[in-house]
Order: structure tokens, then C-alpha cells, then sequence
């Protein structure tokens, strides 16, 4: 025997709002595990997509052998750039020097890196400067480009000259010209000043000068990226400044692996927080099945078969998880696409960004468990014997 | 009148499925609490064992961490006339100048990827300003030799820091060191580095300074006043007790503890929904029953006290497996990369008293706030009407 669809609808929603509270408790239970599912993954997918981004740019990061922290001297550029004098392959080196630094008086921590001016522009084309940024940018000495996520904390803006107190030798108040806030940059934290000016100061007080702390290598192929990975390295290998020279992804990855690795680790509570909700939907489906052994048993008796028993209880389900994994995906779409939450910042993915995919991919993932939940007592419709089930009718 | 325990525990026992689906939610929320906290604690518990109040460190002004800090002898000469520095036995000051410097070395494990570890160059009197480094293994270095002894996380940690084995250090990782002993220093951060002599050090780099110096006072009342000296225009430079250092140092843990708390938060509310679910069925199927015993007796009280029980019966046996779970992780090797210092911090998980506090008092939360409404309907159950069902 068949229910017409339309009978069969009318059937399910009054199946559905027979216990509103379960129902309610049910379709949360599911949409607070989804919502964790899908804020862990977009965090994982913003470093999976900052890590892309760094694999893009094909640079080579080339840092001291023994740590990134000590110093390589400045004059490897030169023996660096002497490995493809015709700059097909290697298209240019850029020595940067870190500085960090604060503002007077103000322990917030800047994030600063002095630049070889002459190579920033070719090395980093990311940052998407205008011609009158390029042009300021070469022509004075004490320039610096802001993060526009720093700028405006700071209140800083284009032509505003500004003092850091470096982190590093000279440690003295040193004066810059902002001529770019880096509008279509996709780092907005970073500053960045010219490296001759700070050698200049270096040379004035006295403090050693002449290091950078690592160099940033742009080439023109995935292929280059190999070969000159291995050939700078061999390049300085036995001379008293060895390097470790790494593509631009593995030296960002680092990084992130070593503070916390927050990527694995997210991607395991995500996994944690999915088997909750699995349990919670299973846990309405077992008790809705129960309740209503009676009523299967009246229907099968009736001569509706096995499969719409079984379907009856898988379609319940689906659609309590797919309220639940709606609700659960489209709220934190919505917070961080449209209200002021989508201003927080995260270190390095910058902003979090839910791509519509991530919120798919829940869904998708609640009408999984929404299947798996109901499996057990929809087999158990399937197989409950009429006469016996019917015996303890109330 | 109260009803006895074994009829709450029976009860959970007729819906075993729906309860023990419930008891696994409860459970992996406090697990996953217990481990994420248990990192925290670890880190935290490492940089509060280290440094002193009586201790001040001075850094040159500018610089956030020791590995980014310049101190050329002259400067470091000027610090000898800091009030209230404390004398050893001999009547020499205990003032120690440190070096800091990085090499990279494996860490222990299938992956075997390299970690920034801490050397720190110390002279003889360091061992006078930080007393609780001790020896536990091995003896110490001799000036003059290319020898180290390493703290004991470091040497769980990475690979080769046992005694006799062998790390390469110097400007081009070059010069190799024997370690020749272990040392601890109360559970504290200095246990994750490598101490040599400072001149031998000095000479493996080519510096001609040093990073910081630890100044020991002979009373930690002094401090502040040490501290207003060596930053004054005698001095000029930057001072902090060590406490404070380690303190700022431990910031990274407060996001962690913020992270966790939202995380932890959305799945409580969860868990509260499915103890909220199971007790409401659990209600629903009893109604002639509770009908019975408010007809025997027993006040309305004691019915929601009843449910709220057997509720609270399934949250905290799961919380005692979630932690017994999250024990399983207590005391073991992990290590961070301090983005101040950019050397690592190995550490070790400690699920504390302090974080089964907070997974019981969570759980406590979770099975009552879960099993409050259902027991309140419970309560307001009709006699008359559900007894007429019977």
C-alpha cells in the first residue's frame, strides 16, 4: 500500500510538531555541533588558503642555517641574485630585516620588517600598489607602508610622519613618512620601511649593522622554486653563514604547526563535535521509534510495507538535522558576513571568512548523521514483527 | 519523603540506549574541556615555576624578549650600582650576565621536526641568581670546554640531550658540545633550554655582548625600587621582575582559555538539549508512575528532586569517564614556539585539580539545567488524569 505524497507530507509534519520540544531540542542539539563544525573548518580553510596564497607568490624564504633569529649578512644578496645574472628565473632577492617595535609610551607590540627598497616592489607584487605609493615609496628615504588593520587602530594615515621605538638595535626612536596604507594588501598588520634608512641609523649610533634577518627570493616557475631552492643553500654551504632555504608555504607552515598547530587541531574537535551530534540525533530517533512502536506496528498491519516504515524514519530525521545543520551553518555565515564580527581579526588568516561551500559541506554533513542517526530504528521497523508489537497496544 | 537512589539508577537503566547516548555526549564535552584546558595549564604551570620576585631582568630598553635584546659591556657595567643587589658568601655581587642564542634540534618522535631550542651562556654566579637550577644528573660544564647541560624537558623532548650525547651550536652550527649533565629548575621554562659556559658561547656566535642580565636582590621589597634605578638616567635601560616577564610571556595562554571557554560553551548548550531530551522522554513514559507516587505520598519536591538526580546521575558518571579519558594525555611532551621569543617551550599536559573542578562543576551545570524543566513537568504531572489512563 502507498501514501499519496501529499498525505505523506501532511503525515510527516504532524509527526514533527507531535513533540515540538523534542523536535526543537533535537534539530539544536544538531545545529550547536554544526555551527563548531563549521567556525573549526573555516579557520582550517583560512590557513589552508593562506598557506596556498604563500605557495602562489613562488618566493623562497632563505634564513640562517641554525635559526631563523640570527642574522645572514647582507652581502648574500648579491652571491644570491649571481646565480641567474640575466633575472629570467630568479626574478629578484629581497633582504628583510625585523624590527618589530612599539609606539612611544605604548607597549602594544607593531609587527615591522625593513626592506631592500629597490627589490620590495618585484618581490611582494601582492600588495598591489598605486605608481604615486611606488613612486613615494623610491623617492623618499623615511618611507613606510602601514597594514591598513594597524593604521587604523593607530589612526594613521597617508602623509602622517610617525616614530617607532624598534625592537632591535639601534633600539632609538626612529621617524617615518607613511606613503601607503596598503588598502588592497592581503596582510594588514605588517609595516614596511625602507632597509637603508635603518642602516643609516644603525651607522649612527654605533650598532651593528649589515644583517638581515631573512631573504624573500621571488621566482619565475614552480621549477625554479625547486632548482634554487637547493642552489642557494649549496651556494653558501661551508662558509660561515650557512642558510636553510625553504619554499614560502613550508616556512609559513612552520610556524603554524609550532604554535599549537591549530589546523590539526581543529580539524579533531570538528571531527569530536559531528560524533556529539551523531549521538544527540540518534538519541531523539531511538525515542521517537519507541513512542510510536504501536503506531508502525497499526500501519504495517495495515499493509504499508517495510519500506515505508523504514522511509518514514529516515525522512523524519532528515529533516530534523537539516533544520539543524541549516541553522547551525547559516548562523555563523551570517555573523561573519554580515554584522561587525566579521572584524575580528586572527592571526595570519586575517579575517574569517565562511565560504558557502564550508556551509554546503555542513549541511551536507548534518543529512549524514541525520541518516546515520535513524538507521538503527528505522531497521528495527523494518523488522518488527506486527503480531507481537500489536499484543501490547495500549 | 526522598525516593531512594536505586530507583533513579534503575530507571536510567530501562532506557539503557537513550542513556548511554546522553552519557557518551556528557563525556566527550568534559574530555574535550579537560585536554584543551590541560594545554593551558601546562604553560601556564611551566612559566609561573619560573623566575623570582627578588629576581629583576634587564633587557635593553625596546626589546620584548632576551633573544632580541643587546647589552654591550659598557651597559652592563653600569647596572653594578642597583640598590639592594644581594651579595654571595664571598662578597660578590649576584649579578649574571646572560647569553641567549637558538640552535635547532629534532624533536623526539616519528616527524622528528626541527624545534628553536634556547641556549643560554651563562657564567658560574647564575647558577647563585637562579638557585633552583639543580643538577639531578651528570656534573657540570667546564669553563673553557665545548660542553652543555640541559634541562630535563628539553632532554625529554628532543632528540640527542641525554648525557653523552652531542648538539651542534655556534654561528654555523658547527662547534660540537657534549652534554655532559641535566639539570631542573622547578618545573619552570629554563628546563626547555641548554646552558654552556657564556664565553664559550660568545666565542661559538663571535658576540661581543650579552642578551640580558639577571639581577638578584637580597629582598623582593626592593624590587620596584631596582627597577626605577636601572631604567633612570643612570642606567637606561629595561627592567621587570622575573614574575612579570614570565607572566607576559604566558599571554598566549589566555587565548587558549578564551577559545576554549566559547567552544566549550556551544557544546554545553549541546549537551544541555540531549540531557534535556532523554529526561523529557523519561518523564513522558512515567507519567502513570509518578502519578503513583504522588498518590503514596511523596510531595512534588521530591519528584523533581528525583529527576534532577537521576539527571545529574548521568552527567557526573560521564564527566568521571570524560576525565579519566583526559587523563590519558596528562603528562605528556609537547612544546610551543613563543612568538616573543621565538624559542620553544617544551612543556608537559596536566589535567590539575583545578580543571576537574571545572569539568564537574560544568557537568553539575549541564544535568541540571537539562533536567530541570523535565523534572518540573514531572512535578505538575495531573494524578487523577494520568492515573485514569492506568
Amino acid at each position: 500500500m502507498k501514501l499519496a505524497l501529499p498525505l505523506r507530507l501532511i503525515y510527516l509534519y504532524r509527526n514533527l510538531t507531535r513533540n515540538p520540544l523534542r523536535s526543537g531540542l533535537t534539530s539544536a542539539a544538531v545545529a550547536l555541533p554544526i555551527m563548531i563544525y563549521v567556525l573549526s573548518m573555516a579557520v582550517v580553510d583560512g590557513f589552508e588558503n593562506f598557506l596556498d596564497n604563500s605557495a602562489r607568490q613562488l618566493r623562497l624564504a632563505v634564513t640562517q642555517r641554525t635559526s631563523i633569529i640570527n642574522p645572514l649578512p647582507e652581502g648574500h644578496r648579491r652571491k644570491i641574485e649571481a646565480l641567474d645574472p640575466e633575472k629570467t628565473r630568479l626574478i629578484s632577492v629581497c633582504g628583510l630585516r625585523y624590527i618589530g617595535g612599539q609606539r612611544e609610551n605604548d607597549p602594544m607590540p607593531l609587527s615591522t620588517l625593513a626592506v631592500d627598497h629597490d627589490t620590495f616592489i618585484a618581490s611582494f607584487p601582492e600588495h598591489q600598489l598605486t605608481d604615486e605609493e611606488v613612486d613615494a615609496w623610491l623617492r623618499n628615504k623615511q618611507a613606510i607602508m602601514v597594514g591598513r588593520g594597524t593604521a587604523r587602530e593607530m589612526g594613521w594615515k597617508v602623509g602622517d610622519r610617525i616614530t617607532i621605538f624598534p625592537s632591535v638595535p639601534p633600539y632609538k626612536l626612529i621617524e617615518f613618512q607613511i606613503v601607503s596604507t596598503l588598502e588592497n594588501a592581503q596582510d594588514f598588520v605588517t609595516n614596511w620601511c625602507r632597509r637603508d634608512y635603518l642602516e643609516e641609523e644603525l651607522k649612527k649610533y654605533g650598532a651593528p649593522s649589515g644583517n638581515v634577518t631573512f631573504f624573500f627570493v621571488k621566482c619565475a616557475s614552480r621549477e625554479d622554486l625547486d632548482h634554487f631552492r637547493g642552489a642557494i643553500d649549496a651556494q653558501f654551504a661551508g662558509s660561515l653563514d650557512e642558510t636553510r632555504t625553504l619554499d614560502e608555504k613550508t616556512f609559513m607552515n612552520e610556524f603554524v604547526t609550532q604554535q599549537f598547530n591549530l589546523p590539526r587541531n581543529l580539524t579533531i574537535l570538528a571531527a569530536l563535535t559531528v560524533f556529539v551530534a551523531v549521538m544527540a540525533a540518534t538519541n531523539t530517533m531511538s525515542m521517537n521509534f519507541r513512542d510510536r512502536t504501536n503506531e508502525v506496528a497499526t500501519l504495517k498491519s495495515l499493509g504499508f510495507g517495510s519500506a515505508f516504515a523504514f522511509s518514514l524514519i529516515q525522512t523524519e530525521s532528515l529533516l530534523l538535522c537539516a533544520v539543524g545543520g541549516l541553522v547551525g551553518a547559516s548562523v555563523p555565515f551570517v555573523l561573519f558576513t554580515y554584522t561587525p564580527i566579521r572584524n575580528i581579526t586572527i592571526p595570519l588568516i586575517q579575517t574569517l571568512e565562511i565560504a558557502p561551500s564550508t556551509c554546503i559541506k555542513a549541511v551536507g554533513m548534518a543529512l549524514l548523521i541525520g541518516i546515520v542517526a535513524a538507521l538503527w530504528p528505522a531497521w528495527l521497523a523494518v523488522r518488527m514483527k506486527v503480531v507481537s508489537a500489536l499484543r501490547s497496544l495500549e | 519523603m526522598a525516593l531512594p537512589l536505586t530507583y533513579n539508577f534503575r530507571n536510567l537503566l530501562v532506557r539503557r540506549l537513550s542513556t548511554s547516548l546522553t552519557f557518551f555526549v556528557v563525556t566527550v564535552v568534559v574530555a574535550v574541556l579537560c585536554v584543551l584546558l590541560s594545554f593551558a595549564a601546562g604553560i601556564r604551570a611551566s612559566l609561573r615555576a619560573s623566575g623570582w620576585p627578588q629576581n629583576v631582568l634587564v633587557l635593553k630598553t625596546g626589546a620584548t624578549a632576551e633573544s632580541t635584546s643587546i647589552i654591550y659591556p659598557d651597559e652592563a657595567g653600569r647596572i653594578v650600582q642597583t640598590p639592594g643587589i644581594a651579595t654571595d658568601s664571598s662578597g660578590q655581587l649576584l649579578l649574571s650576565p646572560e647569553l641567549c642564542v637558538q640552535t635547532s634540534v629534532p624533536r623526539i618522535g616519528p616527524d622528528g621536526t626541527p624545534a628553536n631550542v634556547a641556549i643560554r651562556g651563562v657564567d658560574r654566579v647564575a647558577f647563585d641568581v637562579h638557585p633552583e637550577v639543580k643538577l639531578i644528573e651528570g656534573r657540570l660544564f667546564e669553563d673553557g670546554a665545548q660542553e652543555v647541560i640541559v634541562g630535563v624537558q628539553a632532554r625529554d623532548r628532543y632528540q640527542n640531550l641525554h648525557v653523552g650525547g652531542e648538539v651542534m651550536l655556534g654561528r654555523s652550527t658547527n662547534r660540537v658540545f657534549k652534554v655532559v649533565g641535566v639539570f631542573e629548575a622547578a618545573g619552570g621554562a629554563l628546563e626547555s633550554e641548554i646552558w654552556s659556559g657564556r664565553t664559550m658561547i660568545a666565542d661559538a656566535h663571535n658576540f661581543r655582548f650579552v642578551s640580558s642580565i639577571a639581577v638578584r636582590l637580597e629582598d623582593p621589597a626592593r624590587a620596584e625600587e631596582a627597577i626605577r634605578y636601572i631604567k633612570g638616567p643612570a642606567v637606561r635601560m629595561n627592567a621587570r621582575t622575573e614574575v612579570d616577564y614570565y607572566d607576559d610571556l604566558s599571554t598566549k595562554t589566555r587565548q587558549i582559555v578564551l577559545l576554549t571557554s566559547i567552544l566549550i560553551g556551544i557544546m554545553s548548550v549541546g549537551a544541555i538539549f540531549a540531557v534535556a531530551n532523554t529526561m523529557y522522554a523519561s518523564v513522558d513514559s512515567r507519567r502513570r508512575e509518578i502519578a503513583m507516587l504522588r498518590t503514596i505520598g511523596f510531595s512534588r519536591r521530591s519528584i523533581v528532586t528525583s529527576f534532577l538526580v537521576e539527571s545529574l546521575l548521568i552527567t557526573l558518571t560521564a564527566c568521571l569517564v570524560g576525565i579519566a579519558v583526559s587523563l590519558s594525555v596528562d603528562g605528556s611532551r609537547q612544546d610551543f614556539l613563543s612568538d616573543t621569543t621565538w624559542t620553544v617551550l617544551a612543556y608537559e599536559l596536566r589535567v590539575t585539580p583545578e580543571i576537574i573542578l571545572s569539568a564537574l562543576g560544568l557537568s553539575t551545570l549541564v544535568g541540571l539545567f537539562g533536567g530541570l524543566a523535565p523534572a518540573v513537568r514531572a512535578s505538575r504531572t495531573r494524578i487523577i488524569e494520568a492515573l485514569r489512563k492506568a
